[in-house]
């Protein structure tokens, strides 16, 4: 008895130790989870406040937030002739409670006259009209700043360009309206049309430039010294998933009067459905909104035999004549012609994913296209150029067999210099003849000197390199060939321009073949040089307003085209040049013939653009602003120096609410990976494990606790 | 009631330790690397740390304000973070930007203490050390910005780390980078002594 009184004494001495000991642990511990988990709520509420580098994407606790604009695109494109005429809507819907103004850099068709710009707000729409550049930023500025509605659009690049539009108000809608006009492209008796609808992140080349940051522009890219507006070209590329689920879509309508029957219609982008009404054909695509991820290329085809070789429309605009003609020389026969090919493929960054291997399947089967007594070599460029032969090869098997091996392994990876490649392939034939002994020099000189140019485009300094192309083309021809969901068509058309040869694009993976088959035939192909074209009552004046003014050269299935003002639709139109061989090839058309057309005075007025900016390129002057401005005013045309502007009359926000910016982001295209490295996950799951663990630690010593204080 | 109370406790222990395995791994992993960095820079060959592993030591950062240092591996591949820094880009021995990521609960943790002036030094497999001069520190969006490695001039050295530092999430998008770039000092001490050589 005594015994046990004293066990029990005891017991009880050591379940209080025990007590004691239990709590003390849990009190450690409970102050080692209070410490760890400190420092989350220290994080939390500094968060709220604006970390500077953060972007707007990020709110304060670092989580991604979808941009409060939501984006609705509305294309209505209507096709007559040769003419596109296209209207796009673009609504911001603003989903936050604050006033917002929404900036947006989107692509147009490489040859877009913009002609008009819309705003409607609510019910009201109020019309926008063309002012000088400066001009148009500061009247918006003004409007923006007073609390009124305003909407601009501003030209960065022929193809690019940039919308703002201040005061959305919260939980509302602001559309902009924006109409412009193309011209289709026909080509081997296909008609193509383009509508881009993203931008692939372009690089730019050059040391960085030390600026401060400005209100105006926004991007990833930081000026550099060649590409001094890189920030106002680069908007941020996003995921779809990273934009709300009804942004960045689009609603797109063709409605196609061609003039002639067609065969069929069909887009190598998108799957689309077709409604045939008379000659008119109506094409949605069968998704319905499409994302804006691609460009969607729609092309169609006329009946067998019934492709029109020749065509001409006119139209009066304010008391003037306009006329285009369109004249398809026929087929010239095949002869061969020995050749030396250099194939250049882009191997930078921005074609990683699907475009690097179509652009390996599009080398491999130019590979294909050489004859044996043809020359060729292979060059990749990414950061520096790299040539597969010091100089170019005789295509025998061997080599042909080493080029196949080098293509299979490219792979893309680093920044976009075109500079050095384009004059590796420019001037290595040249090295090449230096080199050689006299014997082959009579073979030599008579090789036709081509250079096949594999890329995406993705460059901000397209000028510079335009004239560069120019400097360095000597005798060669230069072909471009378009890769990926985005490619820049502007840097495709202008370059091959630049460099006499013709362009083309590869838009659907599953159809390399076709477009590059026609591309390799083309060239095979002799062309037709020489080309004058002489209009009826050969004044002077009548020849300068012709554009464009010196036609180049035409390849097979290419057709000649020609805008005038001031000539009448009477008389006929001559067009002749020289075949390869010397034979002189002719053709006339009759103007009396001309169906009406519309738009033609705008085609004319960008053609003439154009021109007065390709002048200043050649001759190295900076290029006559005032005139090019008159121009675009006169016939109320978007251009480098003018913009569009609208400005509702009554102000909608008061000076108290705050406006907030915001930078839409653009999708990345279609089967592209993000050029440039993303950051690496760097974080692990021990300190939640670790909390967790503590927590639960924790939670069974206050249980165990509890059960010792009820039975003791 | 007392096997429920057990079963949590377990699992809670167990958790705990799983949790605190990282850093112990990251801490052991380091002595491990130190040995294999001291022979790869003997032999002046790439040595494994452990036969199995598919990462090796590539260079040797430290911080001498923080009086850290550690051994950076070659990747980010895989498991490699968990022993080490991975070097994401740049070679030893060649000119050009450097990109070390390391985690930010174990190696890189310090890397909230750096502040624009510091001093990080490098150390390559030929056992020279190159000095870098941390410029900024910032906080980037994994998710709308990328490393744009064209732009990165030929000194650059970066350190990445995820943020928030006392972060749970694991998978979060924002990155602390801190921007260090190389020092000029040595080229103006080697002009200093020239000058020292053409007074006498």
């Amino acid at each position: 008895m005594m015994f046990s009184a004293l066990s029990s004494q005891h017991s009880a001495d050591r379940s209080l130790r025990v007590r004691r000991f239990m709590e003390g642990v849990s009190l450690w511990m409970a102050m080692l989870l209070v410490l760890f988990v400190q420092p989350l709520y220290a994080e939390a509420s500094t968060g709220s406040e604006d970390s500077a580098g953060a972007l707007h994407f990020v709110d304060g606790k670092g989580q991604w937030q979808k941009p409060a604009l939501v984006l609705g695109s509305d294309f209505d494109v209507r096709v007559s002739g040769l003419i596109a005429d296209s209207k796009l809507v673009r609504t911001f819907r603003n989903t936050s409670d604050q006033w917002r103004e929404g900036v947006f850099v989107f692509p147009l068709p490489e040859k877009a006259s913009v002609y008009g710009l819309t705003m409607k707000v609510g019910r009201r729409t109020i019309v926008g009209e063309v002012q000088p550049r400066e001009e148009a930023r500061k009247t918006y500025e003004k409007a923006r700043d007073s609390g009124r509605h305003a909407a601009t659009v501003e030209q960065q690049r022929p193809n690019l360009f940039t919308t703002r539009v201040a005061n959305i108000p919260p939980g509302a809608a602001v559309s902009v309206e924006l109409k412009y006009q193309q011209l289709v492209r026909y080509q081997n008796g296909v008609f193509e049309l383009s509508v881009p609808t993203t931008l692939t992140p372009r690089y730019m080349p050059g040391a960085p430039l030390a600026v401060t940051p400005q209100q105006w522009q926004g991007g990833w890219a930081v000026p550099t010294a060649e590409v001094p507006d890189a920030d106002a070209i680069s908007p941020f590329t996003v995921d779809v998933a990273d934009v709300a689920a009804d942004s960045h879509r689009a609603s797109v309508q063709f409605t196609i009067d061609a003039g002639l029957p067609l065969a069929r219609v069909f887009s190598p982008s998108h799957e689309v459905a077709t409604q045939q009404d008379g000659q008119v054909v109506t094409v949605l695509p069968q998704v319905g909104d499409i994302v804006m991820n691609r460009d969607f290329v729609l092309r169609w085809q006329p009946l067998a035999g019934q492709e029109p070789g020749a065509a001409v429309f006119h139209q009066q605009w304010e008391g003037e004549d306009f006329l285009l003609a369109m004249v398809l020389p026929g087929r010239a026969g095949k002869a061969h012609l020995s050749r030396e090919l250099t194939f250049v493929i882009d191997t930078s960054g921005s074609m990683a994913g699907e475009s690097i291997r179509q652009a390996r399947e599009a080398l491999q089967q130019g590979l294909e296209t050489l004859a044996p007594g043809d020359r060729f070599n292979v060059i990749q460029f990414n950061s520096q150029p790299h040539a597969l032969f010091m100089q170019p090869e005789m295509a025998t098997a061997n080599n042909l067999a080493r080029a196949r091996q080098y293509v299979s392994r490219l792979k893309a990876d680093g920044g976009t210099e075109m500079a050095p490649a384009l004059t590796l392939a420019l001037q290595s034939q040249g090295r090449s003849t230096a080199e050689l002994p006299g014997d082959e020099s009579p073979e030599e000189s008579t090789r036709v000197r081509q250079v096949v140019f594999m890329t995406d485009g993705a460059v901000g300094n397209e000028s510079a390199l335009f004239s560069q192309i120019r400097r360095q083309l000597g005798d060669h021809r230069l072909f471009t060939v378009a890769i990926g969901s985005a490619p820049n068509m502007h840097f495709m058309r202008e370059a091959s321009r630049w460099g006499r040869g013709s362009y083309t694009s590869v838009q659907d993976p599953a159809d390399i073949r076709g477009p590059l088959a026609r591309l390799f035939s083309a060239m095979e192909a002799p062309m037709l040089t020489d080309i004058e074209v002489s209009w009826p009552g050969q004044a002077v004046p009548t020849m300068a307003d012709s554009f464009p003014r010196r036609p180049g050269d035409l390849f097979q299935g290419e057709p000649l085209l020609q805008v005038v003002r001031g000539v009448p639709p009477a008389g006929e139109l001559r067009v002749s040049g020289r075949l390869p061989g010397g034979g002189k090839w002719q053709q006339s058309l009759d103007l009396q013939q001309a169906a009406s057309g519309t738009g033609l005075n705008r085609y004319w007025a960008r053609e003439k653009i154009d021109s007065l900016l390709d002048e200043a390129r050649v001759e190295g002057q900076e290029p006559d602003k005032a005139k090019i401005t008159k121009l675009a005013v006169e016939h109320s045309l978007m251009s480098p120096y003018t913009s569009f502007v609208a400005v509702d009359r009554t102000p909608a926000r008061t000076s108290e609410s705050v406006l907030v910016k915001e930078d839409l982001p653009t999708l990345l295209p279609a089967g592209s990976q993000p050029g440039m490295m993303r950051y690496p996950q760097t974080a692990t799951f021990a300190p939640l494990l670790i909390a967790l663990g503590l927590l639960g630690l924790l939670l069974c010593a206050a249980i165990a606790l509890l059960q010792r204080r009820v039975y003791p | 009631m007392s096997r429920s109370l057990l079963l949590l406790m377990t699992s809670s222990a167990l958790l705990l330790v799983f949790g605190l395995w990282v850093p112990i791994k990251a801490v052991v992993a380091q002595e491990l690397l130190e040995m294999a960095w001291a022979e790869s820079q003997a032999r002046q060959t790439e040595s494994r740390p452990w036969p199995w592993a598919d990462t090796w030591p590539v260079a040797k950062l430290s911080m001498p304000e923080l009086g850290d240092s550690m051994i950076v591996l070659a990747g980010v591949h895989g498991e490699s973070l968990a022993f080490g820094p991975g070097q994401v880009m740049g070679a030893s021995g060649q000119q050009g930007a450097v990109v070390i990521a390391g985690h930010r609960d174990t190696h890189f943790r310090p890397l909230k203490y750096l502040e624009p002036g510091n001093e990080l030094r490098l150390q390559n497999r030929e056992g020279r050390w190159q000095g870098y001069r941390v410029r900024e520190t910032r906080i980037v969006d994994s998710r709308s910005e990328f490393i744009d490695t064209h732009k990165l001039s030929a000194g650059t050295l970066l350190l990445i780390t995820c943020y928030p530092f006392d972060s749970m999430d694991a998978g979060g998008p924002l990155r602390y980078v801190v921007e260090a770039h190389i020092e000029d000092d040595r080229s103006q001490g080697s002009l200093g002594e020239i000058d020292t050589v053409a007074g006498l």
